[in-house]
């Protein structure tokens, strides 16, 4: 079955041979966009410098580069949604201001973007024909049945298993990105920006989000693809453009890349390697034991350890269990039944303040909704969860605050200005360092990591990389959440496999492989 | 703050040095407008009824308007805390007429150290307990804050006026001290003001429950997976805003030397204004003790500068309104760079959800 080619090679190679490449069979591509010197800074910065870059019908052609790169500033200058940029955009060559997303939208211009825009209290439908539904015979009212008639065939199209009439807030995060897709191919666009499209997309999912591409590429569709994740960029473009710094560095066929070069391009040096693992785990004795721990709707009857200095995986597709486990360990879920000990007592984990209180941190993987304060400045999100320790009775030492803050800027390397920056002017990277760094400075002995390196970039990832093996060598019990098998694999000394609410199967190091672990995470799914 | 700190030899999204210093310039204007920009305001007004009207540029006229804004800045900073936390408080004009009837009640008793100690005692308690009240119900009755505090402000309304419909006329003598007397040249409402602006801006900026109200009202979630126990918070920024009504009851009634059931009618406004005038945010976790007097001085000026120059009382609200909905539109143009979009719709929804997942 293709479906289990975890393998990213082979995954490659599956993807090659499928369809015809558009772009190098038959006449001369037709050339849709040409951006020319185009620039855009904002506040702070000069987001995109001197751009020029062509994009052709019928190719998918994909844009990398570290978080801040520029990338995505550039594609929103091209939907429209930045108007104060400089610099010339043709478009099917003539000369194009963009001075709004509408003139973008009507030139057949649509992105599906990073974070999710859909009206979570409409329907999937409603959703997808939103500013342009179907008027009823009666002037003013709008004919639900043609717009869910639409929609369905599109889903449809997609095999999306969605149903037009579903609710969004109904549908996981994986699900309401297909239904971007489906809105953005519901235009009739000529030119489709996907910004990290698959960073919540379970690898079938991934699968199917790739035909359609490759239907829309055939339509003589430009698909713009944006992503950190290099085997599917080499998997499903046709060209590949470098940003470094909001400058292009290089646009070359698919062919003529590889892998080392590509991150060197981007990061601007060799990154020697991926992944860092300089700790060696000695058998020592258990930080956590959890036995039996159920919370009946989301895992059943899990029991695992994690002793000091160990680094236990867990893997999972996306709705296996996994984060409502970490979730409940931390004390933001009341579990069923099950017991936890820690360090060999058990112990009653109510709220995350138990939790802090037992030692336990948990880096969530909703960076945004749960990991930090996005208005409070830099140095306020760095100390919230250590304020205690910080104050005298009830009041804050400042001198000590700042103290804190300073260390954990330079520990973690965290790029930004000033400390009193809001945290959400940071990129993606720095700010998952900010959240890490929040919860290193209450000293834990079991860090709890859900997904810690997702959407963020290539440079940013091997320095948390780096600082997750640091910690396991410095004695610290760390539970590692990943839906990237390369990471999980590269990190862990133990990999637990959940799948439907349970945990499948384990691994000691080594056993590890990518087609045991993916097959058993995937066996039994449809 | 060290400038670019480990920034500068790193090859982040921050470009080269120079370009880093010119970015910075017009960052730190924002920030100036951002942080100053309604001091600017305070001061170009002031200047410009300094001009056109003879009397408003004395120290006495000053000491009236502090005096005249001393009841609604004590709400305003109750309110304050509230508004921080991503809350709203509808319910504080009713609080401050049960804190009001009571006071008028025992106000009534010669001046024994009991009865004096009743009457300044009673309202602050009350003041409390209906804050505690709409407290408990938004944190753990997760009901909506907006729906909470609009049932109060009718409930205890309705139970006040049932309970007294009477005003209260002929209080003690020695009541009135606190609202009409003065320490040195300044009236004691005035230097109460002062104080509880004063320690309600070391609550918010030194003490870790302040950090908290930040927190809860930037992102619960977060929030609550930091360990913060978020339903406490929500519970001690409502009993502030009590107790500050209760304050403010009190004080208002002194300085009447009456009492009346219906007093406070239409506070909450004014003081959501002045909070909002001031810079803060209704998406919570921002906004500063200090701004929000100068709202609520700024709306206390300009009405007394209309007054003096005979523009009408219709025109008077007229104008009011028009500088409330100014003040947020500047405010928010100076942070579209800053801090991305914020959407509209989160704010109607955060109004009326009760935040309960």
């Amino acid at each position: 079955m293709a479906r289990m080619a975890v393998n990213a090679m082979a995954l490659r190679r599956s993807f090659r041979v499928e369809g015809s490449r558009a772009l190098f069979s038959g006449a001369a591509p037709r050339l849709i966009v040409r951006m020319v010197g185009v620039s855009k800074s904002f506040v702070g910065t000069q987001a995109v410098r001197n751009v020029d870059l062509e994009f052709l019908a019928g190719e998918v052609h994909a844009l990398v580069g570290e978080n801040g790169a520029g990338k995505s500033t550039l594609m929103r200058v091209l939907a429209g949604t930045y108007t104060d940029y400089t610099g010339d955009i043709f478009f099917d060559g003539r000369p194009t201001k963009l001075h709004s997303p509408r003139v973008a939208r009507e030139l057949g211009i649509a992105m599906v973007h990073q974070d999710l825009s859909l009206v979570q209290e409409l329907s999937v439908a409603e959703n997808m024909f939103l500013g342009r539904e179907a008027p009823s015979r009666i002037p003013g009212l709008i004919n639900r049945r043609l717009v869910e008639k639409e929609a369905g065939t599109i889903l449809a199209e997609i095999e999306a298993g969605i149903s037009p009439t579903q609710k969004v807030n109904q549908l996981s995060l994986a699900k309401q990105q297909l239904v971007e897709i489906a809105k953005g191919i519901s235009t009739h666009s000529q030119v489709l920006i996907l910004d990290e499209p698959t960073s919540s997309l379970t690898k079938p999912e991934i699968e199917d989000l790739f035909r359609v591409i490759r239907s829309a590429r055939e339509k003589g569709v430009a698909v713009i693809y944006i992503s950190h994740k290099l085997p599917e960029i080499f998997a499903i473009s046709d060209r590949i453009t470098v940003m470094r710094d909001g400058v292009k560095q290089k646009t070359r066929a698919v062919d003529e890349w590889n892998e080392a070069e590509l991150v060197r391009e981007m990061v601007g040096r060799m990154l020697d390697e991926f992944f860092p693992r300089r700790h060696v785990y000695l058998h020592e004795e258990p930080v956590i034991e959890v036995s039996g721990l159920t919370l009946s709707a989301h895992f059943v009857d899990v029991s695992f350890s994690v002793h000091r200095g160990e680094v236990v995986g867990i893997y999972g597709l996306v709705g296996s269990g996994r984060t409502r486990l970490a979730k409940t360990i931390f004390g933001l879920s009341q579990p069923d039944c099950g017991q936890i000990r820690l360090d060999g007592k058990p112990v009653e984990i109510r709220t995350p303040a138990d939790a802090i209180a037992n030692k336990i941190a948990l880096v969530p993987e909703d960076r945004r909704g749960l990991g930090l304060v996005q208005v409070l400045d830099v140095g306020k999100n760095l100390t919230l969860a250590h304020l205690k320790a910080l104050s005298s009775l009830v009041f804050i030492d400042n001198r000590e605050e700042r103290e804190l803050v300073q260390e954990n800027i330079a520990a973690l390397n965290i790029r930004t200005p000033s400390t009193r920056l809001p945290v959400s002017a940071l990129s993606g990277g720095n700010q998952q360092k900010v959240v890490l760094g929040k919860w290193l400075s209450t000293k834990p002995s079991l860090l709890i990591l859900d997904e810690p390196t997702r959407g963020i970039d290539v440079g940013a990832k091997a320095e948390i990389r780096n600082k997750i093996d640091a910690l396991a060598a410095d004695g610290m019990g760390i539970l590692l959440i990943s839906s990237e098998l390369p990471e999980i694999m590269g990190m862990s000394d133990r990999i637990l496999v959940m799948r439907d609410k349970r945990v499948a199967g384990e691994f000691g190091r080594a056993e590890f492989s990518e087609e045991a672990i993916g097959s058993l995470a995937i066996a039994g799914r449809q | 703050m060290s400038k670019t700190s480990t920034g500068s030899e790193a090859k982040g999204g921050w470009g080269s040095d120079r370009s880093i210093e010119r970015s910075f310039a017009r960052l730190r204007l924002s920030e100036i407008l951002r942080d100053y920009g309604i001091y600017i305001v305070l001061v170009v007004i002031t200047i410009a009824f300094s001009l056109t009207t003879t009397r408003f540029a004395t120290l006495s006229n000053l000491i009236l308007i502090l005096l005249q804004v001393s009841v609604m800045g004590i709400i305003a900073i109750g309110m304050l805390f509230v508004i921080l936390s991503k809350g709203i408080d509808l319910s504080v004009g009713s609080i401050l007429a049960i804190a009001g009837i009571f006071s008028g009640l025992l106000a009534k008793q010669e001046p024994t150290v009991a009865s004096v100690a009743l009457a300044m005692g009673v309202p602050l308690l009350l003041g409390l307990a209906c804050g505690l009240m709409n407290g408990y119900l938004v944190a753990w009755g997760r009901l909506p804050p907006l729906i909470v505090t609009l049932g109060t402000m009718y409930a205890f309304r309705g139970l006040i006026v049932w309970y007294h419909v009477n005003p209260i006329y002929q209080l003690q003598p020695w009541f009135r001290t606190l609202g009409q007397e003065k320490i040195g040249p300044i009236p004691i409402p005035i230097i109460l003001l002062l104080c509880v602006a004063g320690l309600a801006s070391v609550v918010l900026n030194r003490t870790r429950f302040g950090r908290y109200i930040y927190a809860v009202g930037g992102n619960e979630d977060a929030a609550r997976a930091t360990g913060i126990n978020v339903n406490l918070v929500k519970l001690c920024v409502y009993a502030i805003s009590g107790f500050c009504c209760g304050l403010a009851g009190l004080l208002f009634t002194s300085r009447l030397g009456a009492a009346q059931s219906i007093s406070g009618v239409g506070f909450e406004m004014v003081a959501i204004a002045s909070v909002v005038v001031g810079g803060a945010s209704l998406f919570g976790g921002r906004g500063t003790v200090g701004k929000t007097l100068v709202g609520a001085l700024l709306m206390q000026i300009v009405q007394s500068g209309l007054v003096m120059l005979d523009v009408s009382s219709p025109i008077q609200q007229a104008v009011l309104g028009l500088i409330i909905i100014l003040a947020v539109k500047v405010d928010l143009s100076v942070q579209t760079h800053e801090e991305g979009r914020q959407r509209p719709m989160s704010l109607l929804r955060g109004m009326f959800s009760s935040g309960a997942k």
